[in-house]
């Protein structure tokens, strides 16, 4: 201690920080990763309490995050519904062969349309005598009550506006008794699909909420235990972020953790699907494979959760660490 | 030894706690720097609330504090910090953490400051040799004995070289032999440029040492003292 003493000059705000710059900055970042190996070191010596905390954030992850994959993939089949669909026109019954020929080449002439099929009335009533199995009800009717047919399908990537412009367009031929078109019903599945996403997202702000809640109150025993350390830290000249660091890295393990562990239940839940789920896809002779969480998906689950973490952790810290004065 | 430029100035300061209690009725005086002042004063005569006050602990109800030039009232809340920095504090009950080494309680104040780890090392090192305690930097405070403890809190109030120390009861639960090493400890940092102020009720001690003596009765700076032919005045 035979150094000599600060300088004599009356010191202004600046001047109160005495060591200088850049070794500060250089002290700051090594003090982050220290913290960061602390809080974490801190937090395995603990394995019992900390993965209590863990398993509650990624279930709270998980469950919303398994809604997700599902719909993900229930989109992906809903897209491979929206390229077949095709539109129907129900020609006025007693309408000729010759006729129904020639409004189908009129038809092929449109826009928006890659393929016509006629099926006139009499394919039509082959048809259903063969597939129906009431031949014998269908000998007693004294003519063909089934209309000609013409199936009109349109181009892939076709718009909803290009289609509802051809399906005005077709209901206008004199023929045409009705136009059905085949997309109805999936726009309702796409309707439900549009309000399950609102329902995760929904869920998901809740379960984020819980998360906070659980983070926070999880970071305010931490702080509970360590009220001396504070109170020291900050009657030697410790800044506010100083001891709001440790909380901070702390919420966000937690965060990383959990979200790690959301991550491998997830991967768990679509290993023990796929098979029954591809089962089922080809007994209706579909290529259907569900979907795992994608790359992109997995990490926004794992920074979302880490930014849960360090958000609980900045909401308990700010909260408690002004009562606690030296 | 005036510089016109006091490390502590009080003026003209009151403490009003909100019980309506008056633990300081217009107190005023000056520390120049590398002055060596005793507070002495009955319990409760507002000791701990004058040091206190200096550390921004407590705020003024009336007046201004002044420490080495700044204007207290008028710190910024983040500002603090800093100000605490440059006052070393020792306690009665020196406030160490048990959870951790004797290094690494006296490394604090220079970890938060911005030390490097082997600068930190380096001083660490010098301030413990200033108490004697050299070589027990690995040892849990818990473990020493209450005078070793209290060397562990002034190395902890010293190692950031700070131009101002003040201690709190320094030698309150310590026996009288001890007493006096610690002030000579305290003694030790004026030589070297330290300014020092001690609060002690320990009057035996204050009479034997004869230093600059500032006694609180009930609130009020009753006599600023000053040593006239090793005599109080």
């Amino acid at each position: 201690m035979s150094d000599n003493r600060q300088p004599k000059t009356a010191a202004t705000g600046a001047s109160l920080q005495s060591v200088d710059t850049r070794k500060q900055l250089s002290a700051w970042a090594a003090n982050h990763q220290l913290v960061a190996v602390e809080t974490l070191i801190r937090l395995l010596a603990n394995p019992l309490g900390s993965l209590l905390t863990w398993m509650v954030i990624a279930i709270a992850l998980t469950l919303p995050g398994a809604l997700w994959m599902a719909l993900d993939n229930m989109e992906q089949l809903s897209g491979r519904f929206q390229e077949s669909g095709r539109i129907t026109l129900y020609l006025l019954p007693g309408t000729e062969v010759e006729q129904a020929q020639q409004l189908e080449r009129r038809i092929q002439t449109l826009d928006s349309v890659s393929s016509t099929e006629l099926i006139d009335a009499d394919m039509a009533l082959d048809d259903f005598r063969a597939n129906s199995g009431l031949q014998a009800a269908l000998e007693f009717l004294p003519e063909n009550p089934l209309p000609s047919v013409i199936l009109v399908e349109p181009p892939l990537g076709v718009s909803q506006q290009q289609l509802s412009v051809l399906v005005g367009k077709l209901q206008n031929y004199q023929l045409v008794d009705s136009v059905q078109l085949d997309m109805a019903w999936v726009e309702r599945l796409l309707a439900m699909l549009a309000l399950a996403e609102r329902l995760i997202w929904v869920l998901g702000l809740l379960l984020a909420l819980a998360i906070l809640l659980v983070v926070g109150n999880t970071i305010r025993l931490a702080i509970a235990a360590r009220v001396d350390e504070i109170r020291v830290v900050k009657l030697v000249g410790g800044t506010n972020a100083w001891v709001r660091r440790p909380f901070l890295y702390t919420g966000l393990w937690y965060g990383m953790v959990g979200g790690l562990l959301a991550w491998l239940m997830l991967i768990i839940c679509w290993l023990l699907l796929n098979g029954p789920v591809s089962n089922l896809a080809d007994l209706y002779g579909s290529g259907f494979e569900l979907k795992p969480l994608s790359a992109t998906a997995a990490l926004s689950l794992l920074l979302s959760a880490m930014l849960l973490g360090w958000l609980g952790a900045w909401w308990s810290v700010s909260r408690h660490l002004d009562q606690i004065e030296p | 030894m005036s510089t016109g430029n006091p490390m502590v100035r009080f003026d003209r300061v009151s403490k009003r706690y909100p019980g309506g209690k008056e633990a300081l009725s217009g107190v005023s005086f000056e520390l120049d720097r590398g002055e060596f002042a005793f507070l002495t004063g009955h319990s409760g005569a507002g000791k701990s609330t004058l040091l206190k006050l200096m550390m921004q602990m407590e705020h003024p109800s009336r007046g201004q504090v002044f420490v080495d030039g700044l204007n207290l009232g008028k710190l910024r809340a983040g500002q603090v910090p800093y100000l605490r920095r440059k006052i070393g504090v020792v306690f009665q009950n020196h406030q160490l953490l048990f959870d951790r080494s004797v290094y690494d309680n006296i490394a604090l104040p220079l970890q938060i400051a911005g030390y490097t780890p082997a600068e930190a090392g380096r001083r660490v090192r010098a301030a413990l040799d200033s108490v004697g305690l050299l070589g027990m930097e690995k040892r849990n405070p818990i473990e020493l004995s209450g005078g070793e403890q209290q060397r562990v809190g002034i190395a902890r109030a010293v190692v950031n070289k700070p131009p101002l120390l003040l201690a709190d009861e320094p030698t309150g639960n310590l026996d009288p032999e001890l007493s006096a090493e610690i002030m000579n400890l305290f003694m030790r940092f004026q030589q070297v440029g330290v300014t020092v102020l001690i609060a002690t009720h320990d009057i035996a001690l204050v009479e034997r040492l004869g230093h600059r003596r500032l006694i609180l009765d009930h609130g009020q700076l009753h006599e600023d003292a000053l040593i006239a032919g090793g005599q109080y005045v």
